[in-house]
């Protein structure tokens, strides 16, 4: 018997756990302490110090929103200055604070948490799930990430397994999962479309099936387009009339816009399966005058919803054209199309997928369970022989290095197959110089700014000689994960370079381990540990379930599940309306009285951040134009490098140019083009290359 | 799971820089696009990672050195455009491994040359190109022997033209 791994799909709304489980073919998803299979990613810190973690904490965001915190994935692995850090900081009514190497951390309740950190507590709680299910202890798991998601991101969510107690067995691309879901086992010779629209983020990948080879043709996403989108337009719809009407601003107050969230978020699901909503949120705050209550009421036809959001469903077909451009495919090639992700629920997207790939999408397959049941065959596979699989993916995004003039060269481009290793010969560009100093960046943008940067380092120790006698093979590699890793290396002597990549945004290892020690998510209320009558204490947990909901609005109902003012047990209930029209009612404990309204303080951070931006901008400020010239020119220029700076992102100028030397390299270069090694241009931290393989990248 | 044995992924590791790419994904010159992705998937079966998740740990290395070598091969050849740069490499004996950059950058560099490298040579060779189409064997000789004038070493020119000349032997004398 071997050992049992789980697949989790770690969702930026909703997470999912699954198994297959030893000696069997069937997969099959585990249900959390409710019996649903789906648990919200949502982590909920209260007063007293414990943590929840699931559909419990998400109820909890309504009347405790500063202490409440979802969608972290959307934070995961970022940069502080990133502007999806900076939407989410726009709706989020939690504390977003900048961290050490421009990293983000969260602050709660004067507690500072990292990311992986909230990642490792929804992780803990799905881990505590599968174990009650499986009665026995897991360790093992695949998790899934959109697969665009870049290295940064790929490690942070490989850094949440680990302090969750997991060991990461693969960080899998979800639509490759979902593929996997789809095909194994049926000796498949498809051409199949995953269609993966997340509630932060939307993918398209373009899979061949041969049996039990699972090839990955092409991947294209959209990091800023998901089912949150959706939500945020009817937000504003119902925020904006609010406005028009009674001349308050809902968004201005965090309870409020909770409220509408909740309410838009139930509205749109209602919709999957009513032609009409009526939208009620009584209470939805206080008039100006202090006294009296106001309230929305209003219906939504699916039509009207349409219309809404109808851009940014024909967004998503603009990257599948994309995706399929990649694959030399048409619509036509396509055997099927698979669709992932809650949002694809909406029977206005499957419509409209419908008509995009002229053929109706397959309905065998949950969207909200796919990945995980994907995850969860891949699991086995990598831990049984029994079971055989091949995922032959590739990298969504292409992995430069940052060369002068500020641009970004490729090296490995996107969507070609992993794993793969590629080697550059680079060259000092000074006499006698010591160091040089490697950039590494992830993404599609010609200029290095518009891409991720994964991190950078040093490479020193080699012999002193003269300029461009100096050969350095820099190896950039992909792994089987995904995973980016780059070295140098002295041919010369053999002296391997300072390491892989240091993730720029990420942990340390002993920051991991300092983590782990400080236990603090044992300070999670694992859902798996209650039993059923606690569940229903803590209120309404279907919401995600249970799409059509009503909340009870007479007085008796109110009362009956306000909590006292001391308790904080969560305060949206539901309950399908009698009419069978969803309408919603959160309720709320005392915006009036609530000690920390954030919106101040959201103010101020704005402010805080572009200052932020402002100073990391000139951070990235390139050297005086002068420096800025063409590849050829630039082997001419004499620059140094000063690469000692402990700050990642700080650079150092090198001395003035020195304008003699016009042309040497340049004819050299002539002569030999194929053998002549890239050249360091040592600008504090840019490059310059010589080789005729990357300087015009393509489009 | 692959059933490599050690001595055979060691022997392999060792001559991997000596193997040209159809001969590690055991294909021939001539390989349909689709032929190199099913050897692609066998030669992947045997070395990916995954299938070789129980070996020790300086074999997995091993096995994980050569399939990134396998896909990189693969890269190139499914690609027409970087096998051509590839195979002229091939030729030239100027080494069996091309990395992607150079595959790549070697065939813009085939692509630029198609069209000519000069001005002026691009512009005879797109008159040539256009009488080609037309049949006008005669003027596309000519334009192509100015093109040469221009670029006397370029091979799409050159082979280009000895097809018009087939032409031109069993045209018509004179169209004009």
């Amino acid at each position: 018997m071997s050992e049992i791994a789980i697949g989790i799909d770690l969702g930026t709304s909703n997470s999912c756990v699954a198994v297959l489980r030893d000696g069997t073919v069937e997969v099959e998803v585990l249900p959390n302490a409710y019996g649903e299979a789906t648990t919200a990613s949502v982590v909920a810190l209260r007063a007293d110090g414990t943590i929840t973690v699931g559909n419990a904490a998400r109820a909890n965001i309504i009347h405790d929103p500063a202490h409440t915190i979802s969608s972290s994935k959307r934070l995961i692995g970022r940069y502080f200055f990133s502007e999806e850090v900076k939407k989410a900081q726009a709706i989020c009514s939690y504390q977003i604070v900048e961290g050490p190497n421009h990293s983000v951390r969260i602050e709660v309740r004067e507690e500072v948490f990292s990311l992986p950190e909230i990642g490792a507590m929804i992780l803990r709680e799905l881990k505590s799930i599968a174990e009650s299910r499986l009665n026995e202890p897991v360790t093992k798991a695949v998790i899934t990430v959109p697969a665009n998601f870049n290295d940064n991101q790929r490690q942070a969510t490989k850094d949440a397994g680990q302090i969750a107690g997991i060991e990461v067995l693969r960080i899998l691309n979800e639509p490759t999962a979902a593929a996997l879901s789809y095909g194994f086992g049926k000796g498949l010779a498809q051409t199949v479309a995953i269609y993966d629209l997340g509630g932060g983020t939307f993918d398209i990948s373009v899979l061949q099936i041969a049996d039990d080879v699972f090839e990955v043709l092409s991947t294209c996403g959209d990091t800023f387009l998901g089912g949150d989108d959706f939500d945020d337009r009817l937000i504003d719809l119902l925020a904006d009339e609010f406005l028009e009407r009674e001349n308050i601003n809902l968004r201005n107050d965090p309870f409020a816009l909770e409220k509408l969230k909740v309410a838009a978020e139930s509205a749109k699901q209602a919709l999957s399966v009513k032609d009409e909503v009526e939208i009620r949120i009584p209470d939805v705050i206080s008039a100006a005058d202090g006294g009296s209550s106001l309230s929305i009421e209003r219906t939504l036809s699916r039509e009207e919803f349409s219309r809404l959001v109808n851009d940014l469903i024909q967004r998503t077909f603009k990257v599948c054209d994309e995706a399929l451009q990649q694959a030399d495919l048409v619509t036509r090639d396509l055997d099927g199309v698979i669709l992932v992700g809650g949002p694809t629920k909406l029977p206005m997207i499957r419509e409209a997928v419908e008509h995009y790939f002229g053929k109706p999408p397959k309905d065998d397959v949950d969207p909200d369970q796919v990945v995980a049941l994907g995850a969860a065959i891949h699991a086995a596979t990598l831990v049984d022989n029994e079971h055989n699989a091949f995922l032959l993916d590739i990298t969504p995004l292409s992995l430069k290095i940052g060369v002068a003039g500020g641009l970004a060269e490729t090296v490995i481009e996107r969507n070609t197959p992993v794993p793969i290793e590629q080697t550059r010969t680079f060259t000092t560009f000074q006499d006698d110089q010591e160091s040089v100093a490697i950039r590494v960046y992830q993404g599609e943008a010609r200029e290095s700014e518009g891409n991720e940067l994964l991190g950078q380092f040093e490479f020193s120790g080699f012999k002193k000689a003269r300029r461009g006698q100096v050969p350095i093979d820099v190896t950039f590699e992909i792994n089987a994960d995904g995973i980016v890793n780059v070295t140098a290396r002295d041919p010369e002597s053999g002296q391997q370079a300072s390491t892989s990549i240091t993730l720029s945004s990420g942990l340390s290892d002993g920051e991991i381990r300092n983590i782990i020690e400080e236990r603090r998510s044992d300070r999670v209320q694992l859902n798996s540990e209650l039993v059923p009558a606690d569940a229903e204490a803590l209120g309404a947990v279907r919401l995600v379930s249970q799409p059509v909901t009503s909340i009870p609005e007479t007085k008796e109902a109110l009362a009956e599940s306000t909590p006292a003012p001391a308790a904080d047990p969560p305060t949206a209930s539901v309950e399908p309306s009698d009419e069978g029209i969803a309408s919603v009612t959160p309720q709320d404990p005392g915006i009036t009285t609530d000690p920390e309204p954030p919106t101040d303080d959201l103010e101020s951070d704005d402010e805080d951040f572009a200052t932020k931006v402002d100073r990391f901008e000139e951070e990235l400020e390139l050297l005086p134009d002068e420096t800025l010239e063409p590849l050829e020119m630039a082997a001419a220029d004499d620059v140094t490098a000063i690469m000692n700076d402990d700050d990642l992102l700080a650079m150092s100028r090198g001395p003035d140019l020195d304008p003699e030397n016009p042309a040497t390299q340049t004819s050299k270069t002539d002569a030999e083009p194929e053998a002549d090694p890239d050249l360091f241009e040592d600008v504090g931290t840019d490059l310059t290359t010589l080789d005729g393989g990357g300087s015009e990248n393509k489009d | 799971m692959s059933d490599l044995a050690p001595t055979e992924i060691k022997a392999l590791v060792r001559i991997m820089d000596e193997l040209d790419y159809y001969q590690l994904m055991h294909v021939k010159r001539g390989v349909s696009v689709r032929d190199v992705k099913k050897a692609y998937y066998a030669v992947s079966r045997t070395f990916h990672p995954d299938a070789n998740r129980s070996l020790e740990s300086d074999l997995r290395d091993a096995v994980e050195r050569i399939s990134k070598r396998v896909t990189e091969a693969y890269a190139v050849l499914r690609d027409p455009r970087r096998r051509q740069a590839y195979d002229r490499q091939l030729n030239e004996n100027a080494g069996v491994r091309m990395q992607l950059a150079a595959a790549e950058a070697g065939a813009r560099k085939q692509a630029q040359e198609n069209e000519g490298l000069t001005p002026q040579g691009r512009q005879y060779f797109r008159l040539a190109n256009d009488e080609i189409k037309r049949q006008d064997w005669r003027s596309a000789e000519r334009n192509l022997a100015t093109a040469l004038t221009f670029e006397p070493n370029n091979e799409s020119f050159k082979s280009m033209l000895k097809e018009v000349r087939k032409n031109v032997k069993y045209s018509p004398a004179d169209r004009r």
